[in-house]
């Protein structure tokens, strides 16, 4: 049986399975004969590492990896962007390449650099530019810049000009689309799959001119219909790219790494921290404007925790004999780590709402918790609220996100369906490291 | 018949000045054998290549053009 996975990343159960599914005559065609439902994503919801955690089974502790970037050995300012090497764990491909089985990947995170695998692959949008090498086998880049000139990893959504930010978007979608049926037709494969950025990228440039309960809605705009275009211009793609599987001989699934929902805001974590009195600095007067974390002058020896931002939030203790100047005693971390996560806990929105805030110990959440990993992960009133690491606001909380404009968050669930030629619909809830194993079984594996 | 044991193991050739080099080099050491001593030296040469090529997967001007694109698509800020 070959298995053919449509990747969506950020596609939410609500909107995919309900509110556009009338739109999408081919999903919805598909959705019929599936078994289908939200997935439970991993811990952090986002795409490194959800993307890998799906294909391995395993959880960001086991894999070591908790996100884009982590620090180096503990160092304050040394960091490592996630990248496919870091993967050590086998993926679906790994395993089915063993028994000779051959995969295709057009895009899965993190996938540059290219690894050899039994069959081909395009990178993903950690590639620098497309003057690297994208591909394996390396021959692969000239086939598919003759189909499509340059090859569009991403693009970059948060800027005012809608317009050119749409037209970005779709361009790159359809000439993934057009890399992927030229593959489908003229590569061997039993297991192909692809992850279009596309989507999540349209959810956050556009979620407010969409989401009436957005805080900065706008109604009427001519671009209220973009998201919902956007997921007709998926249903045509595959609708068009289905045509070249025999549907009576494979399965097709659609999955997405997390889902998505309206962003209230982005909390200034750090400039919380000073207030708190955990984070100490040497040059307040900078604060006078936003800056990045980077441009203070940290008082190390008298910091206790600082936070990196983003759409959750890392915090880092700062312990002695493990960072370079710490100053909790070890004997003293776990009260420490408990106080000031009762006090992230505890904080609340700009109208002294409560709001619901998750913080997660790595070692409590996964079997093993490897590699560089925070010592807790929050997520702002369950994720409602961006975390911004930057600092020099007036105000803690930030109307709009602070590295430019963004209208969404990430949410804890995503989709995942399952087309068989025989199966009849069924609804199941599932978590994002079911998945490993059910494509693995598939394959008999 | 080959036992289990016998077939994870196969055989390299290494010239026999060296073999007594590192003959030398284990008396009085844990190396119970001169295959031991090899296999070690060489699981630690590789694994410190590894590391190193992970290091280097990036430039430094690329790793920087990541981290702009990254922080523009809001996974770090």
């Amino acid at each position: 049986m070959k298995v053919f996975v449509i990747g969506l990343d950020s596609a939410p159960p609500e909107l995919l399975f309900s509110e556009f599914i009338d739109d999408l005559p081919n999903i919805r065609k598909l959705l019929g004969k599936s078994i289908y439902g939200p997935m439970k994503s991993c811990i952090p919801a986002i795409t490194i590492p959800a993307w890998i955690c799906m294909a391995t089974g395993k959880t960001p502790g086991e894999l070591g990896l908790y996100g884009f970037r982590h620090r180096k050995n503990f160092s304050y300012n040394d960091m490592w962007i996630a990248h496919s090497l870091m993967v050590n764990e086998k993926a679906i491909w790994d395993r089915i390449g063993e028994k000779g089985l051959k995969s295709i990947l057009v895009s899965v995170p993190p996938s540059y650099p290219p690894k050899k695998i039994n069959g081909c692959l395009i990178s993903c949008f950690i590639t620098p530019d497309s003057s690297v090498n994208y591909t394996h086998p390396k021959e692969l880049k000239s086939e598919v810049e003759k189909l499509v000139g340059n090859y569009v990893f991403d693009i970059v959504f948060r800027k005012d000009d809608k317009d050119s930010v749409k037209e970005e978007i779709w361009e790159m979608t359809e000439k993934r689309f057009e890399v992927i049926r030229y593959l489908i037709q003229e590569k061997e494969w039993d297991y192909f799959q692809f992850v279009e950025i596309g989507l999540d990228r349209v959810h956050h440039a556009f979620w407010k001119y969409f989401d009436k309960h957005h805080h900065l809605y706008e109604p009427n705009s001519k671009y209220k219909n973009v998201i919902r275009d956007y997921y007709r211009l998926l249903d045509k793609e595959i609708g068009k790219t289905l045509e070249l599987i025999d549907l009576d001989e494979a399965a097709v699934v659609i999955v997405s790494d997390h889902g998505i929902k309206r962003m209230k805001g982005a909390f200034a974590i750090n400039q919380w921290l000073i207030e708190e009195k955990l984070l100490k600095i040497k040059n307040p007067e900078v604060l006078e404007n936003p800056i990045k974390f980077e441009q203070l002058d940290v008082d190390w020896a008298n910091t206790i925790a600082w936070a990196w931002g983003g759409y959750y939030a890392r915090i880092f203790l700062n312990v002695d004999g493990r960072e370079p100047k710490g100053t909790i005693k070890q004997s003293e971390y776990e009260s420490v780590r408990d106080e000031v996560a009762d006090a992230i806990k505890s904080i609340r929105g700009p109208n002294g709402e409560k709001w619901d805030t998750n913080v997660f110990y790595p070692e409590e959440i996964y079997p093993t918790s490897k590699g560089d990993k925070p010592d807790m992960m929050v997520y702002l009133d369950n994720m409602y609220w961006r975390a911004a690491g930057t600092l020099g606001y007036d105000s803690h909380y930030l109307p709009e996100n602070d590295t430019g404009p963004d209208d969404a968050m990430h949410s804890e669930y995503g989709v995942f369906m399952l087309y068989m030629p025989e199966a009849e619909q069924k609804r199941v809830d599932l978590s994002i490291y079911d998945f490993n194993k059910i494509i693995l079984n598939l394959f008999g594996i | 018949m080959i036992d289990e044991k016998e077939r994870k193991y196969t055989t390299v050739s290494i010239p026999i000045q060296l073999y007594e080099k590192i003959k030398k080099r284990i008396e009085g050491t844990g190396f119970t054998s001169v295959s031991d001593y090899v296999t070690y030296v060489l699981r630690e040469v590789l694994a410190s290549l590894e590391e190193e090529e992970k290091e280097e997967v990036f430039t430094k001007e690329e790793e920087e053009k990541v981290k702009e694109r990254l922080r523009a698509l809001g996974y770090l800020d």
